[in-house]
């Protein structure tokens, strides 16, 4: 293909044997094998969920209205990132910056409340290494965290970018790419809001866990 | 549009349908919340179908967000069908290692603690100490063979004339064989006695008194507990969990002096 296009940007008009631009597949692949990633962090928590022989217990110190704030921040997020692709794709370079700069804001938040959270834990005595609940506990929502601060800084570069002018139709692969990363990180969440802080948030100590 | 190539990526939701997306993720989160929260006092009523119930909700909006926001629904099929196969498989490694731990024995806790074997020869020491000087101790001192023994031994029913020196009933024979069996003759590093060894090597030894008399056609319990004894290889047991031809032989009991056999018989007779 002969495209007069920017040769830093020449892989967007490449011809690929499935018709698909690889880097988008390999993002989906990649996506799909942090499925498995968390899978196995999930399942180590049910596991071992009720099996801590002393506390501090779930009931103990999770504090689920704080956490559905927290959720919505990241819901928030999610919608504001959609809204910086759509920006990408009508070149609004004012839109771009701004969404974009939410997004960051609104991760930083979440981030924020995990570290409160965290650090609320600790006060109350729980940490890694205290029972099955803190490792299981600190060990699936330390790996979420560690995703979403993952993702700010990859927003943030391209949050630089933008203000170089280099962001807009062409290169709205870039955004998109950072968007699906992002709204995984947002689904991933959706599931530990529910199986952690919704169903086993009110978990006591020892014996079988209540209705499940 | 930017990438004709793609085909079909002109059909992004506007910025309505975003909002209309983003209000329902809203609603479904603060059903949740309410379902849970017991000031709401929605929970008590729900019992453990809330579960269920969550687990469908966060379902809706997990397909909700991968459709519309990271437009699965409009994108290429097989941007989907990649995810969804990573997405099953880290279900099933979930599924798996529940199933693993919960659907075949219940608690993991207490299915390791129901087969916690000793460590090593250590475990066979702690039997000498733990259990054998309780029984030891509390019948020693307590030797007075005339008083005693008729006492026990009218218990027992079968005559005690494998034992014709042993001077005493069969209550004494069978504390003689229990202290052999734990202790010295090195029986219990192999075989479980309920409550006198843990040994996990041979069969359980625990109902061999009712056992034994079932196990050799044609042969008795005390002769086929005898026999087991003295020539172990002369006949093994068929479905009989760890009684495998060639693990016990003659040469492990060939140091046993006849009133040795005949207290660990009384023993195992007495395991009903």
């Amino acid at each position: 293909m002969a495209h007069a296009v920017d040769p830093g940007h020449a892989s967007e008009a490449e011809q690929t044997t499935t018709g698909l631009n690889h880097r988008k597949l390999l993002m989906w692949v990649f996506l799909g094998s942090d499925c498995l990633f968390f899978g196995a962090l999930i399942a180590t928590y049910m596991v071992y969920r009720g099996q801590s022989l002393n506390g501090p217990y779930p009931i103990d110190i999770i504090d689920v209205p704080v956490t559905t704030i927290s959720t919505f921040v990241l819901l928030c997020s999610s919608f504001a990132m959609v809204q910086a692709l759509a920006a990408t794709n009508a070149n609004d370079q004012r839109g771009i910056k701004i969404w974009l700069l939410v997004v960051i804001l609104l991760g930083a938040t979440f981030i924020g409340f995990q570290m409160y959270e965290f650090n609320a834990f600790k006060n109350e005595g729980l940490a890694l290494g205290t029972n099955l609940f803190g490792a299981s506990f600190f060990t699936l929502t330390g790996f979420h965290g560690a995703h979403v601060t993952l993702g700010i800084i990859w927003l943030l570069g391209l949050l630089i970018i933008s203000f170089k002018g280099r962001l807009g139709p062409a290169t709205a692969l870039d955004v998109e790419l950072a968007g699906l990363y992002w709204h995984f990180v947002d689904i991933v969440w959706i599931i530990i809001f529910t199986l952690l802080y919704l169903i086993a948030g009110f978990d006591v100590g020892p014996g079988p866990t209540p209705g499940g | 549009m930017t990438s004709s190539h793609q085909g079909q990526e002109g059909h992004h939701p506007t910025f309505r349908q975003y909002l209309l997306v983003a209000t329902v993720l809203f609603v479904i989160t603060i059903v949740e919340f309410l379902l849970i929260w017991p000031r709401a006092g929605i929970v008590d009523s729900l019992g453990a179908s809330k579960i269920p119930l969550l687990v469908v909700l966060s379902a809706i909006k997990f397909a909700i967000v991968i459709m519309f926001y990271m437009h699965l629904k409009f994108d290429n099929r097989l941007f989907g069908t990649i995810f969804l196969a990573g997405l099953g498989l880290g279900f099933a490694v979930v599924v798996a290692v529940l199933v693993l731990f919960f659907a075949l024995e219940g608690e993991p806790r207490a299915y390791a603690e129901a087969r916690a074997v000793a460590y090593d020869e250590h475990g066979v020491e702690q039997v000498k100490e733990e259990v054998v000087q309780p029984t030891l101790v509390p019948t020693l001192p307590s030797v007075q063979p005339t008083t005693e023994a008729p006492s026990v031994a009218a218990d027992t029913p079968t005559p005690e004339a494998t034992a014709p020196d042993a001077g005493g009933g069969s209550a004494e024979l069978i504390a003689q064989g229990q202290a052999l069996f734990a202790g010295g003759g090195g029986c219990g590093g192999c075989h479980t006695v309920d409550g006198v060894t843990a040994g996990v090597v041979g069969p359980d030894l625990s109902h061999l008194g009712t056992d034994a008399a079932t196990r050799k056609p044609g042969m008795n319990a005390r002769d086929y507990i005898e026999e087991s004894i003295r020539n172990p290889e002369a006949f093994v047991a068929t479905g009989v969990p760890g009684a495998i031809k060639g693990v016990m032989t003659s040469g492990i009991t060939s140091g046993l002096n006849d009133e040795q056999v005949a207290s660990l018989v009384e023993f195992l007779l007495a395991q009903e």
